[in-house]
């Protein structure tokens, strides 16, 4: 990838971030836990996007990016009031923005309609001016806040107002600088500035002795108390200074200190707009300062920057962009999170891959001393524990890399929210917990789909019209909840509306039409809401414009079992459906209990056994024509065969002979399964079936045991699923031989 | 100006770059509550010690608490004015329905 490329991919990287601060500030100011800060960050997330699409020469991209960043300033001035219409228009303009970043990466065409609308309405809140001229600059693009200031001539409070150096004052004679109406300032100091005895204040006050003048301060880059030093600089300041002016006795104030901060002089602030080549020009003096100041170095002298030879250095635009832009680096003192590093995704995964041969290597190196006969308290087993330990704490250091909050994901679906709300005119809140919830990259990545048509569908189908709602006593407004937490080793993610549940009768309907279940069936509840999952099947009546896609809910269920998670449904008549994703945390380990079952070594999640225990005689019952519960504590529980559910004998195991593991599904039911006994407990690091084979029933994963030997990792819900649908169809087969 | 509850913290006469440093500390030793910042004495003012003000206002904004000002001395008017400050910066740097943390 050529160098031009590379930049270019970070770019829209750092747009992907830029743009989730933005939708996550955004919805701050929404919930009104905003504060400045907040409408900063969010003005800083638009304004680097455009100033980087600038340097890429994204016209489109730079020119609403543009006239978004105007409206946002308006907010942060306080000159456009935050009302929820104003929040939801940013909103939808941080949609459409995002739309423009993706496909100025990917291609494709953009509704110029739709930017144009949104152009228009944000134009119209008032906070911004007029809407720039087309041509933001376009060429050379990277020095696009020009624009901005020829479309903002207002200075605001806490703005970045351009950095605008004059043409005439750089380039030209001294004849330039003559009697002038009005000259614009704006003056950075440094932290040197202060240590060398001079004070901002005091050159203001000189500043202001000769004309009249209008002073705003940016104080936008003063961080909190916490982090601020004392001693620094962090304010900027905008000067108007009207009256007869010598544009040398100006210079004249900052003549001590022109080194010692960052300074544009501007006598052409109320001059025509700009045209390209006064823009281009521009930006060559800017350059050639930018050169003539580093060739000065530290050496004070007071010649007018004019002076200086204007070579114009070869550099890449992105970095001109960043010397010309100083408030853009005083403002990057703001809060940041914890320091980053980006790392090629592979190189961790080889990582990974390593520590789980560690994983293996240990406990095959541990067996080892066991066979050996050495004794569990001499020197070499302590130091084997202590490996086994430091293994553990690598393996979690190593996964904790690639886990990652869900919080993104969770912003990307109060989109989806806005926009189906809007499709089906249905009043919608969503309401997120646990966004702080951990899971692997990966996991995360192949969520956004599945969660994305979970979220149309409670939109779609599981709320209710809004008359419908207020006729059955609820508030008009349907809630649709996301809810994320860590539960026995895995990440449960449920989507739930508050509507109207499943209408379990049409459901059944539709599935004996469409031949899916036979007509006399006998079927729970929840295996009538179960069959939403079956392939095919579509409830909505009419194929509507938001969920009828072609994606059924046979497609969520096949792409959340192919990350190894389950997927259910809870429905409740009236008050709403659930639906439940419980994924792995990792794709890598698991603590396991490792049993035999027919000559067969597996593994058994931990977290999925409740208890183990041996069967007696009175407490086996048979019931039907094969099923058989156990009994315990006085309530009976169906008792599975492991064997026979995956195929490894034919005849079922005596259970008197076995031993029963008490185990808890995703659903919170619980069964026995039979295995012929337990060999031990251990961490095995999982090898995905799925990836180098294919999904297999019954099993999750397979892994390497100590001894070198493969064992597959049972799948438990689906072992227990399984052997209820057996156990469903032999009725059924029953029931029709019988008719 | 109305005075916040809580403590009050009145300013030395000289807010130079001198006093920068200890007016930082003495106001971060303050955070946690309600403060009022008495301006009656100060008769210097340098930009540092406004960053300070400014500052302190953000981070009480940022805490939920109130920071006031008590009866800010000319000199103090005169310092903020020329620098483009209205006073209500260094009290609460933002006023509008963002205020959620009230």
């Amino acid at each position: 990838m050529d160098t031009m490329a590379a930049i270019k991919q970070t770019f829209f990287q750092e747009c992907e971030e830029q743009l989730a601060e933005l939708e996550e500030g955004l919805l701050a100011i929404e919930r009104e836990e905003g504060d400045l800060e907040t409408i900063n960050a969010v003005f800083r997330a638009v304004h680097s996007i455009k100033g980087g699409a600038g340097a890429f020469g994204l016209d489109d991209l730079v020119r609403f990016a543009h006239t978004f960043e105007t409206t946002l300033d308006g907010m942060r001035s306080g000159k456009l009031e935050i009302t929820p219409q104003i929040v939801k228009l940013m909103l939808r303009s941080a949609d459409i923005l995002s739309d423009l970043v993706r496909i100025s990466r990917d291609g494709g065409e953009m509704d110029a309609g739709r930017v144009a609308q949104m152009t228009d309405e944000l134009a119209r809140t008032g906070g911004a001016g007029p809407v720039a001229p087309a041509a933001a600059a376009p060429q050379p693009p990277a020095f696009e806040p020009l624009a901005a200031g020829e479309a903002e001539p207002q200075v605001d409070e806490f703005g970045f107002a351009p950095v605008q150096i004059s043409f005439d004052t750089l380039i030209a004679d001294d004849e330039a600088a003559g009697i002038r109406q009005a000259v614009h300032i704006r003056f950075t100091p440094k932290p040197e500035l202060y240590a060398k005895a001079n004070d901002a204040l005091r050159l203001l006050r000189e500043l202001g002795r000769l004309g009249e003048m209008e002073v705003s301060c940016d104080a936008s880059a003063v961080p909190l108390l916490g982090e601020l030093d004392p001693e620094g600089a962090y304010l900027t300041w905008d000067i108007t200074l009207t009256g007869d002016l010598d544009e040398k006795a100006v210079r004249e104030v900052f003549e001590f200190v022109e080194f010692d901060c960052d300074l544009s002089i501007d006598t052409a602030v109320a001059g025509p707009v700009m045209d390209e080549s006064d823009a281009a020009q521009t930006v060559q003096a800017i350059l050639a300062q930018v050169a003539a100041e580093e060739a000065a170095g530290q050496e004070r002298h007071a010649a007018p920057q004019a002076e200086a030879p204007a070579p114009v250095r070869a550099a890449p635009p992105a970095a001109q962009a960043a010397s010309a832009a100083p408030q853009q680096a005083a403002n990057s003192q703001a809060p940041q999170p914890g320091a980053t590093i980006r790392v090629d995704l592979d190189r961790v995964d080889r990582l990974i891959d390593l520590v789980g041969e560690l994983v293996i290597n240990q406990s095959m190196l541990a067996q080892r001393v066991m066979e050996a006969g050495i004794a569990r308290l001499s020197d070499v087993a302590v130091g084997l524990d202590d490996l086994e330990h430091l293994t553990r704490e690598i393996q979690d250091s190593v996964m904790a890399i690639r886990a990652q909050p869900v919080r993104p994901i969770f912003q990307r679906m109060s989109r989806v929210v806005r926009e189906v709300a809007d499709m089906t005119g249905k009043s919608v809140r969503l309401v997120t917990e646990g966004e702080n919830c951990e899971v692997d990259k990966t996991v995360i990545e192949r969520l956004a789909d599945p969660l994305t048509h979970m979220i149309r569908n409670a939109i779609d189908h599981g709320l209710e019209k809004p008359e419908d709602r207020l006729a059955a006593g609820k508030p008009e407004q349907g809630v649709v909840r996301m809810v994320a937490a860590h539960r026995s080793g895995r990440v449960v993610i449920e989507v739930s509306d508050d509507g109207a549940g499943i209408n379990r009768s049409r459901v059944r309907q539709i599935a004996v039409d469409r031949g899916i279940v036979a007509e006399d069936a006998q079927l729970s509840d929840a295996e009538i809401d179960d069959l939403i999952f079956a392939p095919g099947f579509s409830t909505a009546a009419a194929i509507s414009d938001v969920s009828g896609r072609g994606v059924g809910m046979d497609v969520v269920r096949r792409s959340i079992q192919a990350l190894g998670g389950r997927i259910t449904i809870t429905s409740r008549p009236g008050l709403g459906t659930t639906f439940t994703l419980s994924l792995p945390l990792t794709l890598a380990v698991l603590d396991g209990m490792v049993v035999n079952v027919a000559g067969q070594t597996l593994v058994v999640p931990l977290s999925a056994i409740v208890e183990t225990l041996q069967p007696k005689a009175q407490d086996v019952h048979g019931l039907g024509e094969k099923a058989r519960v156990i009994g315990i504590r006085g309530a009976f529980i169906p008792l599975i065969d492991v064997g026979c559910v995956l195929g490894y004998r034919d005849e079922e195991a005596d259970p008197l002979a076995s031993v029963a593991m008490m185990v808890e599904t995703e659903n919170q039911s619980q069964c026995a399964l039979l295995v012929d006994g337990i060999v031990g407990q251990q961490q095995v690091v999982i090898k995905s079936l799925e990836t180098n084979y294919g999904h297999v029933f019954g099993v999750a994963g397979a892994t390497i045991l100590g001894d070198g030997r493969v064992a597959v990792i049972l799948d438990v819900d689906a072992i227990v699923a399984g052997s209820r649908a057996e156990a469903a169809r032999m009725d059924a087969n029953r029931k029709r031989s019988a008719a | 100006m109305a005075k916040a509850a809580g403590a009050t913290i009145t300013l030395p006469t000289e807010l130079d770059i001198k006093a920068a440093a200890p007016l930082a500390a003495e106001l971060a030793a303050a955070r946690g509550g309600d403060l009022t910042l008495n301006l009656s004495q100060v008769e210097r003012v340098g930009a540092q010690c406004l960053q300070v003000l400014l500052s302190a206002a953000a981070t009480w904004s940022a805490d939920g608490a109130e920071l006031a000002l008590e009866d800010p001395s000319p000199a103090f008017v005169d310092a903020a004015a020329i620098a483009g400050l209205d006073l209500s910066r260094f009290t609460a740097p933002f006023h509008g329905p963002l205020h959620g943390k009230e």
